[in-house]
């Protein structure tokens, strides 16, 4: 970075990519069209996801967290990222760890609790929150002024995972552009920097998640065409697989496994994964001075049924995106577990070609993050490059029986919705309960229950009189969001899906104001800057469709936009009111609303127009083929068809 | 909402899908939501609305089961389990007899027998598929209440298919874990 840059006070805010990681986290930006990894005052890049909380109220993030692990095995939560959504009674809770866990106190979501230094609780979002404010502390230091960041999540991540994420942003005082699926965050880097068309599969496998994603690029367009995936599935799982064998080589049983014995053969045991990656054998020093050799060739035996789970995983998203992995143009690697060669060789075996390893595992997913955000952000080439994605699971709801009804089936486009009808069962029946469900099995047991409210207040009606529709609508974060309605009396009832696991606005807005320890006064500062940002974002895109669709335009309409346009400009330089600023957006939106519309009716026919012809070309050039023999009607026959 | 007509299809059921999904391709690409990331609230607005359109149109279309049911609705015919007559009793029979064979190959953990029952069913489904296409052609030119019935019918047959496959997948993922 120039010095000019460094120094210039005005630097506008620049969006950022963060790929928030299991094991390692990092941010990255574009710079100069090119996506970039930042790297800290050591010019490391990779953070790694842990933090430590210090008697004193201190807390250590990243390499300073991991050092002081051995030291506080209890206060140092690692790959958090496992624990993200989850409740404490899950059994991912109590797998191999060190850590101790708080009871919930009465009145709480039943949410993990670590129990750190001492007294203190924290949950997965809190620490996550530490994670997030190193990664924009260390952005901040390279571009003074960060904007909003898109942050990644796996593309198998529940809703009840995604709010965590979002929550955890928000607690860390940035903007969420939009969160984006990893594989297809990889999948962007990759597509940028080789303008390719085909089918790809991103093949995921990161410390904690694995993911594949079946996409086709298409002229600047990724589609997602299916996802698969295993929430609880990763490199640690090697490092566990390589712990127990030598903990048991070792003789303990589970009685003589102190928190900070399970921390040290965990530490050897991804040490011994490292170096299988170039050599044949490792030692692993364990303690009480004892030395385990373990060959290349018994690790990959270890790992065998992690990768045969991915394998199961793989072939089930092939026959969602109905290809066969022949049709395949690419695989991609994403994640620092790809790097050992076993997996290398299983994809391989797997898709009947060798993986694409050109962008480093670790980053790629962070570089694709940060092309998003720019995108996001309006300074970059929206009109070429979009990502369609799918939700992962089916939603459903509940119906007689414990049967899940699926509303919304998985690999559905966002932004989606659809509704469903239902009746009540019992005569008389006053109160209709929506549960709503997440995955693909039949049995309601089988499912996530992801929310649960009852619509009240029907009038008493025989059996199956009543018409209940229940609306499902995903936004293109895909979280959801379900409305109930009886159609008879028009009662209506609405919950965003806010899992039992997330947070609520209020404790959100609270832990927000406690961590400023200013309050009311940010809060309102921070709400002016948001509608400036919004305003300016709104101008240019007025300004641009004058500029092209001037010609839908109604007479006056254009001096009544450019008024509107001219106010919204004044307040967005002048108000430090955010009312003020609100209003003026509200009336520039009413201003173009009517021509809003008619552009989007343009739109509308040009993409379903341009495909017209585009088959008609494709017939055309055929013709053409057939015509090349009587030379002479070429031309003729091809306007003719053409028209 | 006529799913064929916002896509800018025919009215049928065979489709060149491929084409049918380049076109929501190209409509999702001039509709999706971050193209308009920097517009007013109201068009931010609409072109999500149309985006959820489009989407749920594609979502019918691709689907061999919602694409009949559509079709049949647009055609006045009511659609839905509990509205359609009852499944033939010998194809129940039948069903529940396959179903029993699943639940004794996942008792015995035998996944070849598994896909093997899943190769059976898949292969009735495609059949099925293909006579719903010649089904409803027959239905448009004979408008006959006899033909669509037979449609109904096999669009039933067809649900049951699908349950059963969505219980081999879990169960594939059972003992696959």
């Amino acid at each position: 970075m120039s010095l000019f840059e460094i120094f210039d006070p005005k630097a506008p805010p620049r969006p950022i990519g963060i790929d928030l990681g299991t094991t390692n986290s990092l941010v990255a930006y574009v710079s100069n069209e090119r996506p970039v990894a930042i790297a800290d005052c050591d010019l490391e890049v990779l953070v790694p996801s842990a933090v430590t909380y210090l008697p004193g109220g201190d807390v250590a993030v990243g390499r300073r967290a991991l050092a002081l692990a051995a030291e506080y095995p209890r206060d140092t939560i690692v790959s958090v990222k496992r624990y993200m959504g989850r409740g404490a009674d899950d059994p991912e809770t109590r797998r191999l760890g060190p850590y101790e866990f708080a009871a919930a106190e009465p009145g709480q979501a039943n949410t993990v609790r670590f129990r750190v230094a001492g007294d203190r609780s924290v949950t997965p979002v809190e620490v996550s929150a530490e994670i997030l404010r190193a990664l924009k502390r260390q952005a901040e230091d390279e571009l003074r002024h960060v904007g909003g960041a898109v942050i990644t999540v796996p593309a198998y991540f529940d809703d009840a995972q995604r709010q965590s994420t979002k929550d955890a942003a928000r607690l860390a005082g940035l903007e969420v552009l939009r969160l984006l699926n990893e594989p297809t965050a990889a999948a962007l880097a990759y597509g940028l920097e080789k303008k390719k068309d085909g089918l790809f599969a991103v093949y995921d496998l990161g410390g904690g998640t694995f993911d594949v994603t079946i996409l086709v690029l298409d002229n600047g367009v990724f589609q997602v065409r299916s996802t698969g995936g295993d929430s609880a599935l990763g490199g640690d799982d090697m490092d566990r697989a390589i712990a127990h064998h030598l903990l048991a080589k070792l003789g303990f049983d589970d009685a003589r496994q102190t928190p900070q014995l399970v921390r040290l053969v965990l530490d050897e045991a991804r040490k011994a994964k490292h170096a299988l990656t170039t050599q044949d054998t490792v030692v692993a020093e364990v303690p009480e001075h004892q030395r385990i050799s373990l060959a290349r060739a018994h690790f990959e035996e270890l790992i065998r049924p992690l990768l045969e789970r991915t394998g199961s995983v793989c072939r089930r998203a092939l026959k969602d995106a109905r290809i066969a992995a022949a049709r395949l143009d690419g695989v991609i690697l994403v994640g620092g577990a790809t790097r050992v060669p076993a997996v290398r060789r299983y994809v391989a075996e797997l898709f009947g070609r060798e993986p694409l390893v050109d962008i480093d595992p670790d980053q790629v997913v962070a570089l694709g993050a940060a092309v998003q955000a720019e995108l996001l952000a309006g300074e970059g080439r929206s009109d070429e490059v979009l990502l369609l994605d799918v939700i992962p699971l089916s939603l459903g709801i509940e119906v007689g029986g414990g049967v899940v009804d699926k509303v919304l089936p998985r690999n559905s486009s966002i932004p989606c919705a659809a509704t469903a009808t239902y009746t009540t069962q019992e005569d008389n029946q006053t109160g209709f309960e929506v549960h709503v469900l997440q995955g693909e099995r039949e049995l309601v047991a089988d499912n996530r229950s992801l929310a649960r409210f009852t619509l009240k207040g029907i009038p008493p009606m025989p059996a199956g009189m009543a018409r209940l529709e229940v609306t499902f609508a995903v936004d293109a974060d895909g979280l959801l969001g379900v409305r109930a309605r009886e159609v008879t009396t028009g009662i209506e009832q609405s919950v965003s899906v806010k899992p039992s696991y997330g947070l609520d606005d209020a404790t959100v807005e609270r832990m927000l104001l406690e961590a400023l320890d200013h309050g009311e006064e940010d809060l309102r500062a921070r709400r002016v800057a948001e509608h400036r940002v919004e305003a300016r974002r709104i101008l240019a895109a007025t300004a641009k469709a004058l500029a092209t669709d001037g010609d839908l335009l109604e007479a006056g309409e254009r001096e009544r936009i450019e008024l509107a346009c001219q106010a919204l400009d004044r307040a967005a330089q002048q108000s430090d009111d955010p009312g003020r600023l609100h209003s003026a957006i509200e009336a520039l939106d009413d201003a173009t609303k009517a021509f809003a519309g008619r552009r989007m009716n343009r739109a509308i026919a040009h993409a379903i127009e341009g495909q017209r012809v585009d088959a008609v070309e494709k017939k055309v050039e055929h013709a053409k083929g057939i015509d090349e023999a009587h030379a002479l009607h070429g031309p003729q026959l091809r306007t003719g068809g053409a028209r | 909402m006529d799913p064929f007509a916002t896509l800018g299809v025919p009215r049928r059921y065979e489709l060149d899908l491929l084409a049918v999904e380049k076109t929501h391709r190209e409509l999702s690409r001039a509709l999706h939501p971050d193209r308009f990331a920097g517009a007013s609230p109201s068009e931010r607005r609409d072109a999500l609305a149309k985006a959820v359109e489009v989407n749920e149109a594609w979502r019918i279309l691709r689907d061999p089961i919602r694409r009949a049911e559509a079709l049949l609705r647009l055609l006045g015919v009511p659609v839905g389990e509990d509205r359609e007559p009852k499944a033939d009793p010998d194809f129940l029979m039948e069903m529940l007899e396959q179903r029993e064979a699943l639940a004794e190959a996942k008792a015995s953990r035998d996944l070849p027998a598994v896909r093997s029952l899943a190769k059976g069913i898949e292969g009735r489904a495609r059949a099925v598929e293909g006579e719903l296409g010649t089904a409803f052609d027959l239905d448009e030119s004979a408008q006959g209440a006899a033909a669509r019935e037979a449609v109904v019918r096999k669009l039933g047959e067809l649900r049951f298919y699908r349950r059963f496959l969505e219980e081999v997948s879990a169960i594939e993922d059972e003992l696959a874990a």
